[in-house]
């Protein structure tokens, strides 16, 4: 026969497991909770860098025309240097922080064709990485510029276009 | 003492201790994510500094509590990164942090650790001949620096610069002060001619005034190291424009740059000492750019 002290024992150690298995439940709520967290700071962070970043690349050393189409110009691009800049572009892998950079003409044909070596410069879309855009982006209209010939002078042909940023959506797994 | 009673302490103290350890883990990551979120924050934040026409731009930034950021360096990989860590006063103490923020595309100089509520950032474009990056300077607003006997150019970019803790007009100096003299003996001596700041028993070599200003701001260990990267980035350019070159070269609109020699140079430079060793190939360079019907930068 079940002495009443075993069964005490018995129901406090049932008690304590339920204890236990209760304090677990709640720590992985926290930790879900927590991540969830992160992961939204994270996502909230890309968003923000993606739009600072946006609005001053063009400037940066790697996309900027400097003088090499007259006076410093604001807000322009340098067709050749970014199609230089596509060929290395695995060396700028993570350099800006974001998942991929394109350029697309606005006065394009509408064909909407990728720029290669072979087809440059009558193409429209510039994409840095072989990717899609994918997850946000965020744009900013730019002049896209480069020396074209016409007889035996080189004129400075500038286009309007849009530069666009994208980010991933940050990811708990 | 009956066993229920002793296996139910023994069982509930565990129990409670676990629990404390867990709570007091969790407050533990809960501030060291927060110390990395605000490295993050801080390093976007300095996305704005990027120049375009200006020669320098000047901002600041409040923190809610007293912090410390941490600012380091490495070189490794194709562009090296620039290191951000946070510690924020919190009940008196300081919050410990292990997690650093890397940014492969900025270049912070600054103390090893600057501490304050208040910070001032100062940004200026490196030019090695072409632009490289801008160059951020960062100092708290609890450390003032006065510029003494600065040319005329260096205190007008000062003046209009307008950052409340520096001075270059000696009627204002306030009495604790960094004191930085481009000629006689203080705390940081620059000078011009030879290119060098002295500062803590140290030389700095430098090459152009954003360079100076690293110099003047920077530690030894980040100035070497950010150099060391912004050489990285300046070889990667040279790279890219000589990219550019042949692509130009196509249209039959040469340039005749040796950049890859230059890239080459650049390769041999282990610090700021070795600087001078490039110096006349980069004036060639900015001399033949300008020169050339297809300018590269």
């Amino acid at each position: 026969m079940v002495k009443k002290g075993q069964v005490k024992i018995q129901q406090m150690a049932f008690m304590l497991i339920a204890l236990t298995i209760f304090f677990v439940l709640v720590g992985l709520v926290v930790l879900v909770f927590t991540f969830s967290g992160v992961t939204d700071a994270a996502t909230e962070l890309n968003e923000r860098n993606a739009m600072l970043l946006v609005s001053k690349l063009s400037n940066s050393p790697e996309f900027a025309c400097g003088d090499s189409f007259g006076n410093n110009k604001l807000a322009c691009v340098d067709f050749d240097k970014v199609m230089a800049l596509n060929i290395n572009i695995d060396q700028y892998e993570n350099f800006w922080g974001v998942s991929n950079i394109e350029i697309r003409k606005l006065s394009s044909s509408g064909r909407n064709t990728l720029c290669t070596q072979g087809n440059y410069p009558n193409c429209d879309i510039i994409r840095l990485r072989d990717k899609d855009l994918a997850g946000f982006d965020s744009s900013n209209f730019v002049s896209l510029c480069h020396k074209e010939k016409f007889e035996d002078t080189f004129y400075d042909k500038c286009e309007l276009a849009k530069l666009m940023i994208s980010y991933e959506v940050a990811n708990a797994n | 003492m009956s066993f229920s009673w002793l296996f139910g302490i023994i069982i509930g103290a565990a129990i409670l201790f676990l629990a404390i350890y867990a709570v007091t883990t969790m407050i533990g990551n809960e501030e060291e994510l927060q110390g990395a979120k605000t490295s993050k924050e801080i390093g976007i934040l300095l996305s704005p500094l990027e120049t375009g026409f200006e020669s320098s731009k000047s901002s600041s930034f409040t923190m809610p509590v007293e912090t410390r950021i941490y600012n380091s360096c490495n070189d490794f990989g194709t562009f090296g990164r620039q290191l951000i860590s946070v510690s924020q006063k919190n009940l008196g103490k300081w919050t410990e942090t292990d997690l650093e923020v890397g940014f492969s595309n900025k270049y912070i100089f600054s103390s090893r650790e600057v501490e304050g509520k208040k910070f001032f950032i100062f940004s200026k474009p490196f030019l090695f001949p072409y632009k490289v990056s801008d160059l951020i300077y960062m100092t708290s607003s609890e450390k003032n620096y006065c510029f003494i006997s600065a040319p005329e150019e260096i205190g007008e970019e000062l003046e209009n610069l307008n950052q409340e803790n520096l001075f270059n007009d000696q009627d204002n100096f306030p009495e604790e002060c960094i004191k930085i003299c481009f000629s006689g003996d203080c705390d940081i001596k620059v000078d011009l001619v030879r290119e060098k700041v002295e500062k803590e028993d140290q030389t700095f070599y430098f090459s152009g005034e954003a360079l100076m200003y690293a110099a003047i701001f920077g530690d030894k260990p980040t100035y070497e190291c950010t150099l060391k990267r912004l050489m990285l980035r300046t070889q990667e350019l040279a790279n890219l424009y000589d990219k550019k070159a042949r692509l130009v070269q196509s249209n039959n609109c040469n340039s005749n740059l040796e950049l890859i020699s230059f890239s080459n140079k650049l390769d041999l430079i282990e610090n700021s000492e070795d600087l001078n060793t490039v110096i006349p190939d980069m004036e060639d360079l900015q001399n033949k750019n300008e020169a050339a019907i297809c300018k590269l930068w």
